[in-house]
């Protein structure tokens, strides 16, 4: 046991100091943090100007009101667009044409030409540089339609008012029933195990990785016989296999930490630059999730990092490794491939074989899991299977892993592996 | 009581038997050749009783005792096909493998320091393997076989790729190690360093024994019936002599087995009418001669 803690430590100091590993564990936050935080810096830093637009109204009905409601306000209380009317002359074209003129000299940052039909569902046009600016577009297109709309009910004798009252949209509010009750959800279950799930997945494949390139470092470099004039080939391998859970564990802790610190303030700091947001909550998460998310990372990790660590013993560079690895990565993707049809239908009866099968249970039950609770002798029933199925796989592995490391040139076939599991 | 018995064991891979039927035993403090063509089963044989892997049949005992994870805690093994973590530092892997081997803290340190002193490079400790160049590595492989004192090492071809100033060092290291009364066994295909450092021998070819014995031993069995000549001259008459049965010739440098009851005076005498002979020496066979003899020519 002491000789499996030397190479425990080992591994531990070599991965954690590498470059690769600090900035990974800084940058995973990092990303996560980015993704909310980016968006509302931009949006603040992003400065919205006064705009020039022309406006050429065919009808010489609808500038008015347009320019009534097209009112959204700068941040210093002036109006964010100034409308300029163009009556139209007999020459259309002439006009567009100096219209174009202004824009491309950056007089105007747009013109809005309005057809004479506008009312009997004739197109009208927005012209300008830039037309990627959705929030402007949408912005012009809901007042120009809600102007549009009111001067034909108007014309049909409606009070558009009146007629507002009516179009209402109705409300839908989701709920998710659990043991302890009824709980308003707001989308925030399946955005939390979207993101524990790919979090199970991304890291079950990189400490993968890890271990493969690991083995396959030792055999290069052919340190493993010296080593193994110390220790059992087994030794070694738990060695390794531990040492770089290690790694895992102190990489989720950090991000743990992260995300706590994140959660207990984002609340306050999102509030201080958007007063608006005001009551806004992170969804909370039930614990148990947690420790189902910490149980099946452990026994994922223990199945996978036994075959990756197989596949590395049986290889002599990372290039022949890739071809061999892939059915061990494939084990990993078809489960995310099959995430929807699981989020979709959690528990119907594919659903529920799927995440008993042991390779994939470590996504899928965990997904399930996040979802609903399933009964507990589906989820304790997949665990067993899981804990035996890896029990087994140290087992058989470790025979081929043990004569893999020793083994340099050329790579066995099937046939040769078959036949080292049954050396002595 | 002996370092190394190993009685009877056999090792197949498949259909493939790399050792079969192999027994010998070793001295307390001797040096010990293990000899063998390549693929003979030498490897196979150390990696046994290193415990590596597991003999189908037959019984090996280290120091007295059955070989087990403990005990490897005694015994120092370089094996051939070696290697260090190229990240890592020199003193951090000397530490590491040290730990492997029981040896600790305060200790570790102080023998690794000792030992790099002594190997002249104290000043790399702090550098990567991989800024070391292949001489300086085999030096750090050879610090670990030796670091936590075995009582038993296992040598597989230690001086390959060791320019001649470092093969000496390491060599002389070896005979203070033995002073000490450490058993060293050394395997190699490179008889003329068997020749000057080995008691005993044993000569595997195709995972069976061939020959065992003193060294010294099995030289007298062959007799004084060798001839060894220095010469200028065109000695291509030399082969068709009738008391010629074999000859070895390196160009400036000849080894000759006699017929039996050659009368090497006369022999002389022919000789030197026709080439120039600087040295003319009466002896047993070298162990060169002995293991081609015994291997093969064709496999050797």
């Amino acid at each position: 046991m002491r000789k499996i803690l030397s190479v425990i430590k080992r591994e531990y100091i070599q991965i954690v100091r590498t470059k690769g590993f600090i900035i990974g564990t800084i940058l995973g936050p990092v990303l996560m943090a980015s993704f909310i935080v980016i968006p509302v810096v931009v949006s603040m830093v992003s400065v919205e100007k006064q705009e020039q637009i022309a406006v050429i109204d065919s009808t010489n009905e609808v500038f008015v009101e347009l320019d009534k409601k097209l009112d959204s306000k700068l941040k210093d209380g002036n109006r964010r667009y100034i409308l300029e009317e163009y009556r139209l002359l007999d020459d259309v074209d002439s006009l567009r044409e100096e219209l174009n003129r202004k824009v491309l000299k950056k007089e105007l940052s747009a013109y809005i030409f309005i057809p004479r039909d506008i009312s009997e569902g004739g197109e009208a046009e927005y012209v300008s540089e830039h037309v990627s600016d959705f929030d402007k577009r949408g912005n012009i297109n809901q007042a120009l339609s809600s102007v549009i709309i009111g001067k034909r009910l108007r014309i049909e004798g409606l009070d558009p008012q009146e007629i507002g009252k009516y179009m209402r949209p109705v409300k839908l509010i989701t709920k998710k029933v659990t043991k302890r009750g009824v709980e308003k959800d707001t989308g925030g279950t399946f955005i939390i195990s979207y993101f524990l799930v790919l979090i199970l997945y991304m890291t079950l494949i990189f400490y993968g990785q890890i271990i493969l390139r690991g083995v396959i470092e030792e055999k290069s470099s052919r340190v493993v016989e010296i080593v193994l004039s110390s220790l059992k080939p087994y030794q070694l391998m738990a060695g390794k296999i531990l040492g770089i859970a290690a790694v895992g564990f102190t990489q989720y802790a950090i991000w743990a930490l992260f995300g706590i610190v994140a959660v207990k303030y984002s609340g306050s700091i999102i509030t201080k630059f958007f007063p608006a947001a005001q009551g806004f909550q992170i969804p909370s998460i039930p614990p148990y999730i947690f420790i189902y998310f910490v149980l099946f990372f452990i026994l994922g990790y223990f199945l996978y990092a036994t075959l990756y660590a197989t596949v590395g013993s049986m290889v002599n560079s990372e290039k022949e490794a890739q071809q061999l690895v892939m059915p061990v990565t494939m084990f990993l993707i078809v489960p995310i491939l099959l995430m929807m049809f699981v989020i979709r239908s959690p528990n119907s009866s594919l659903s529920v074989v799927l995440s008993i099968i042991p390779f994939f249970a470590p996504i899928l039950m965990l997904l399930r899991v996040c979802i609903l609770l399933p009964p507990f002798i589906q989820v304790g029933g997949s665990v067993l299977i899981l804990i035996l199925t890896t029990i087994l796989m140290i087992w058989l592995t470790a025979k081929i892993y043990r004569v893999g490391i020793l083994m340099y040139g050329k790579r066995p076939g099937f046939k040769e592996v078959v036949k080292w599991m049954k050396y002595k | 009581m002996n370092a190394l018995e190993i009685e009877n064991i056999s090792k197949s891979f498949g259909d493939f038997y790399a050792v079969k039927n192999l027994s010998f035993s070793i001295s307390k403090g001797s040096i010990y050749g293990l000899l063998g063509p390549n693929g003979a089963g030498k490897t196979t044989t150390i990696r046994m009783v290193m415990n590596i892997i597991i003999p189908d049949e037959g019984l090996i005992k280290v120091l007295g005792r059955k070989m087990d994870e403990k005990m490897k805690e005694r015994v120092g093994y370089l094996p051939e096909d070696r290697g260090l973590y190229p990240k890592m530092k020199v003193g951090e892997i000397l530490l590491f493998l040290a730990e492997l081997k029981g040896i600790r803290g305060v200790d570790a340190r102080k023998r690794i320091d000792f030992w790099l002193e002594k190997l002249d490079l104290a000043d790399w400790k702090l550098k990567k393997v991989e800024e070391l160049s292949k001489g300086m590595q085999q030096k750090i492989q050879f610090i670990t076989t030796v670091i936590h004192q075995p009582d038993l090492i296992i040598l597989d071809e230690p001086f390959i790729g060791l320019d001649p100033v470092n093969t000496k060092l390491l060599k002389d290291i070896m005979l203070e190690i033995r002073e000490q009364g450490t058993t060293i066994i050394f395997s190699t295909h490179r008889m003329e360093q068997v020749e000057m450092i080995c008691d005993d021998i044993c000569l595997i070819n195709k995972g069976k024994m061939v020959l065992e014995g003193n060294l010294s031993h099995i030289k007298n069995q062959y007799g004084k019936n060798t001839v060894v000549l220095d010469y200028d001259g065109d000695a291509g008459f030399i082969n068709a002599l009738p008391e010629v049965n074999k000859i070895d010739d390196y160009g400036k440098f000849m080894e000759i087995k006699m017929k039996e009851q050659t009368d090497t005076q006369g022999f002389l005498m022919k000789l030197t009418e026709k080439v120039r002979i600087n040295k003319f020496e009466v002896k047993e066979p070298t162990l060169n001669a002995i293991f081609i003899e015994k291997v093969g020519e064709k496999d050797a």
